[in-house]
């Protein structure tokens, strides 16, 4: 979830209005959004938003202009959106997509602003912006990444296409020399952060103007010399690449709103492509592509539980900056989704921004009336009654992480490990594989408890979890005890003697059988039969297995399949 | 001064009671007026002492004769000369062979013994080298006999207890080292004799006064009780105050406890709950939940993936397909869907369960209506393990299925979670965000020790959640973070410690 830092400021000009914290805090709710921060000094507020289908929230003019519509009740007006009907007058600014970028990273959409001269806050704000929106709408920057030009720098048409990547040589932005894109990957630490994107293909992403001078390599890096935006310029390019047309688009237009709303004025950009997109071969951004989505009054009304009149949810609906046409006769509003959200993809989304336009004040908690039956799970009852017993006989119960290393879990307990589920991508080593027995942990316990008075009586029933190739996951998770005596004198006849005190008081029978385990002293331990099936485990664990966790006191563990001995 | 006599021994009680104030305290005196055992002496002694009643006198350095284990056998079955004297006596007169054979001597002892007693004009030999009786048991004879039963009550005596006789006989049958031949080892002892402090006269005063005499009755044995002996005894009162022993008691884990008080809680309130594997797929832990399979939602939650098997075999039917058109184009739930192409491949991937919503979204085929669910599902998440991060957690999930229920009964649920599992004074709720519910509420509560805190997330599952699992009724969906509450519970402040794996640790750990 993405946090930002706004310019108190700067926030406040754009709601219209100053809030102090608590108000602030109370007003950031109809944007999911939550104060996470304060730097008085420097004048900024740190907010943290909740909502990742959202973007057009990520910026100080997003938050501004949402909090400023749900006070004024009154959607602003952008005149500079093309729609599939009507295109705005794109003068001489074109961009030409080659067909060579059809495969490596097809799209692209941009815009101009002019009319302001930037100020170091909305310098800030646009970096920021840009920053957010490639990281966590364009899965940083697969899927989209943003350049920002000096377009005066510029001559239009502008051509993207897939260059040679080890003949194509710019300066980019840090470095003092012209690299190849080839050595841009390499060598400079933006290429070593996104090259990947693009280092399978042969041809990589290149923006270059009529001339022939380089803008930038998409996703990477800008030009030093067209990309390297500064306070006092006043007119800037905007461009976007990526991987879904949509998404471009609709960053587009949340950048386009938040300049316009910064002062900028807005012009727009053709796009060329000479390949169909879904919406035909000439786009010209910002552009308009959102349809109308209509809601029955009943469905809001027995969602949210209030049986509201249409006026008052079309009123509410303009508090999120969503204009709604009221229909009488059909009992049902159309709405006109803001150019710069397309979060609306069932009517519920609708309705949330109706709640949340009335307010969580309008909604009286009521009790749900339907009666229902409680009830714990069998395997849990059965859990139950394994822990009184054990409770009963003097044990303490544990509680274990069910995540551990190969050391602990396979190579101490000098077993093969072949049934153990690995996991494929660790954080660390120490937590790379699920626990197929509760004995390591058991052990572990005791490891770091020889200061603790003995004797040591230790359970646990929880889950373990192994490979089991007949199961459709090959996985199977198992409910289980596990136990652990450790004392000067523990034997085998005790262990034996819990074991049986286990099942007698579950009313269950079960037979033995001579187990060859080397976690256990030969003949000093026993497989448990219950109904002819394998049910679990006890002995006297092997001093070989003892010495590998540095336990230096004899212990008795025993393992029972509680999923096994819960069958009738 | 206050003294309490009541923790006193009764070897302590006997020994205060027994010696006045200013008088010299002995073992030879506790022995011969007390009829205590030297060990008995020593402990009384050393009991007094430890407590100040006692301070030492002077040292006398004294020679002491120990039985040895064969002076022990001559003290109960006599000398070899007694019992060659008294066999002699009964049976007249016999060869060497005969005595030796007879006694179960060995030839040397027979021969020295012999020696002695001729000498001495005890026995005598005959021309056919018989040996008879030929007078009384000699001085020396007595005098050894008489110090072999003085040592058999204590196992030892005092050089100073002997007369001349006595310390004559004795000289010649004691040893300092390689005693084991000999009836007696000698060996020299320093012996500390006591006087009463001012405290010891202060708590004898006291035992008279009380009436304490130390011949109350210890511990009550179930022979007492069988034989009645008790009767007409006083008790002997017992320092109440004493720390007792440590008790090891078999004992629920208090984090434990504290889930099992939360689950008696929801069935308390209709829930019935459900539960599963740990290893799940990303159809059910991500897809199902109509999360983008390549969107950033996806990234709220960095799973663990499964090495082998890297993929299931299969996904239900028909929930998959209504899965993968819910994304693509919206199924039959009245959405528009992601718009791209649900890739199938990806779906049957393997992971540790990251939240437990994947339960709730398997319950939803086979769920009653109307009807309420909950589970405490462990869940995994990809995190650096840190106080507010564990490898693995609890997660405490539920949904509630109805012909009626809204947002309205979704706030009063989460007012009564509010109310009854967190104890909360007041609750805020604001609008939230999750992928798979539309309306999101986050409920906040104001506690009445942690102040304000967010206690779980909730919504109503979106059509594409719910109508492609068959459900046509509005399902509630609810999460509480209740670790933070048993945090609280339990008086710790780090997740880790909830799976501490410290015996000690857990033992002592109880609800705050």
């Amino acid at each position: 979830m993405p946090k930002i830092e706004v310019y108190e400021d700067a926030l406040y000009s754009y709601v219209g209005k100053r809030y102090n914290d608590e108000q602030l805090e109370d007003m950031l709710t109809v944007a999911k959004a939550e104060l996470d921060g304060k730097d008085e000094a420097a004048g900024q507020l740190k907010i943290e938003l909740n909502d990742t289908n959202r973007p057009d929230l990520w910026s100080t003019a997003g938050i501004g202009r949402q909090l400023r519509q749900y006070n004024e009740e009154k959607i602003p007006e952008y005149n500079f959106f093309s729609t599939p009907q009507v295109s705005k007058d794109y003068g001489e600014r074109v961009v030409k997509i080659d067909p060579s970028v059809k495969d490596v990273r097809p799209y692209e959409i941009a815009l101009a602003a002019t009319g302001k001269k930037i100020d170091e806050a909305t310098l800030k704000d646009i970096i920021q912006t840009q920053e957010k929106l490639c990281w966590n709408f364009g899965r940083k920057r697969r899927s989209i990444a943003i350049g920002v030009f000096r377009s005066d720098l510029l001559t239009y048409p502008i051509t993207y296409r897939a260059a040679d990547p080890d003949a194509t040589k710019f300066i980019p932005l840090q470095m003092e020399g012209e690299l190849s894109l080839r050595e841009i990957t390499k060598k400079h630490p933006k290429g070593h952060e996104y090259g990947h994107i693009v280092a399978d293909f042969d041809r990589y992403p290149y923006l270059e103007d009529a001339k022939g001078e380089a803008l930038s390599f998409p996703p990477v890096i800008n030009s030093a010399y067209t990309g390297a935006v500064q306070v006092g310029d006043e007119n800037i390019f905007i461009e976007m690449t990526g991987t879904e047309l949509r998404d471009l688009i609709l960053t587009a237009n949340i950048v386009a709103c938040d300049l316009a709303d910064a002062g900028f004025t807005i012009l727009p950009v053709k796009i060329e492509y000479p390949f169909d997109t879904e919406f035909g071969r000439e786009i010209v951004s910002p552009f308009y592509f959102q349809e109308p989505m209509t809601i029955d009054l009943e469905h809001a009304r027995s969602m949210l539980g209030v049986p509201f009149s249409l006026k008052e949810t079309a009123t509410a609906l303009t508090r999120m900056g969503i204009s709604a046409e009221t229909d009488e006769s059909r009992q049902q509003v159309t709405v006109t989704v803001p150019p710069y959200r397309n979060d609306f993809l069932h009517p519920v989304d609708v309705i949330e921004d109706i709640m949340i336009g009335h307010g969580m004040s309008r909604f009286e908690p009521q009790m749900p009336s339907d009666f229902t039956v409680g009830r714990l799970t069998e395997a849990e009852e059965f859990a139950r009654k394994v822990r009184d017993i054990m409770i009963g006989m003097g044990f303490q119960e544990m509680m274990y992480n069910y995540l551990g290393s190969g050391k602990d879990f396979i190579e101490k307990m000098e077993i093969s490990g072949d049934d153990s589920i690995r996991i494929a991508n660790p954080m660390t080593e120490n937590y790379e594989y699920v626990r197929s027995s509760i004995l390591p942990n058991l052990l572990n316990s005791e490891a770091v408890s020889a200061h603790a008075v003995y004797p040591h009586h230790i359970f646990e029933t929880g889950k373990t979890a192994f490979l089991e190739p007949s199961d459709n996951s090959g996985t199977v998770t198992r409910n289980t005890l596990g136990f652990l005596s450790a004392d000067g004198e523990v034997t085998f006849n005790e262990v034996s003697a819990h074991v049986s005190a286990v099942f007698y008081y579950l009313s269950k029978e079960y037979q033995l059988q001579e187990l060859d385990d080397p976690r256990f002293i030969k003949g000093r331990s026993a497989k448990i039969l219950y109904k002819g099936e394998y049910a679990g485990m006890f002995g006297e664990v092997h001093p070989q297995v003892l010495e590998n966790w540095g336990v230096q006191v004899p212990c008795t563990c025993c393992e029972i399949d509680l999923d096994t001995i819960i069958r009738e | 001064m206050d003294v309490d006599v009541k923790s006193l021994h009764p070897l302590e009680v006997k020994t205060l009671r027994h010696v006045k104030p200013g008088e010299e305290i002995t073992t030879k005196r506790l022995v011969d007026e007390l009829s205590f055992k030297i060990g008995q002496c020593n402990q009384a002694f050393s009991w007094l002492a430890g407590k100040g009643f006692v301070d030492e006198a002077r040292r006398v350095q004294t020679v002491v004769y120990e039985l040895t284990e064969l002076g022990k056998s001559y003290a109960e079955q006599g000398t070899p000369e007694e019992r060659m004297l008294e066999l002699l006596t009964q049976s007249g007169p016999l060869t060497m062979q005969e005595l030796t054979g007879k006694l179960g001597l060995e030839n040397r002892d027979t021969g020295s013994a012999y020696g002695q007693l001729s000498k001495e004009g005890v026995l005598s030999m005959d021309d056919e080298k018989r040996v008879s009786a030929v007078g009384e048991a000699s001085a020396r004879m007595k005098a050894v006999r008489r110090v072999l039963d003085k040592a058999a009550g204590q196992g030892e005596i005092e050089h100073q207890a002997l007369d001349d006789a006595e310390q004559k006989a004795i000289e010649k049958i004691s040893k300092k080292r390689g005693a084991s031949g000999v009836p007696f080892k000698l060996s020299d002892r320093e012996e500390i004799v006591y006087t009463l402090s001012e405290a010891g006269a202060a708590a004898r005063d006291e035992l008279f006064k009380k009436g304490v005499t130390g011949e109350e009755i210890g511990e009550l044995t179930s022979e007492m009780l069988s034989t009645g002996s008790w009767k007409g005894k006083s008790f002997r009162e017992y320092n109440i105050k004493t720390p007792p022993n440590r008790v090891l008691l078999g004992r629920r884990n208090p984090y434990g406890e504290y889930l099992h008080w939360v689950k008696d809680k929801l069935t308390s309130l209709g829930f019935e709950e459900f539960d599963g594997p740990l290893v799940e797929t990303e159809f059910w832990n991500g897809d199902a939940l109509f999360m983008p399979q390549f969107h950033s939602a996806r990234d709220i939650h960095d799973v663990y993936y499964i090495d082998k098997p890297s993929h299931a075999r299969e996904i239900e039917q028909p929930y998959l397909d209504q899965v993968a058109a819910a994304h693509e184009n919206g199924w039959q739930t009245g959405s528009r869907g992601w718009g791209y192409t649900f890739d199938r491949d990806f779906t049957r991937r393997q992971i540790l369960r990251s939240q437990g919503t994947v339960l709730s979204a398997k319950q939803l085929p086979e769920a009653k209506v109307p009807g309420k669910y909950f589970g405490v599902a462990r869940c995994f998440r990809y995190d650096q393990v840190d106080a507010t991060h564990g490898a693995d957690f609890y997660q405490t999930e539920g949904i509630v299925l109805g012909e009626d229920v809204n947002l309205r009964t979704l706030l009063g649920l989460l007012k009564m979670f509010a109310e009854e599992i967190a104890g909360a004074e007041d609750v805020k709720y604001v609008p939230g965000y999750f992928p798979f519910t539309e309306p999101s509420i986050e409920v906040h509560i104001k506690h009445p020790e942690l102040g304000w805190f967010e206690l779980g997330g909730s919504g109503i599952f979106r059509p594409e959640v719910s109508k492609a699992m068959g459900v046509d009724v509005p399902v509630l969906a609810w999460g509480l973070g209740i670790d933070r509450m048993a945090l609280m519970h339990l008086g710790l402040n780090d997740l880790r410690e909830l799976f501490s794996p410290n015996i000690e640790n857990v033992r002592l750990r109880r609800n705050q």
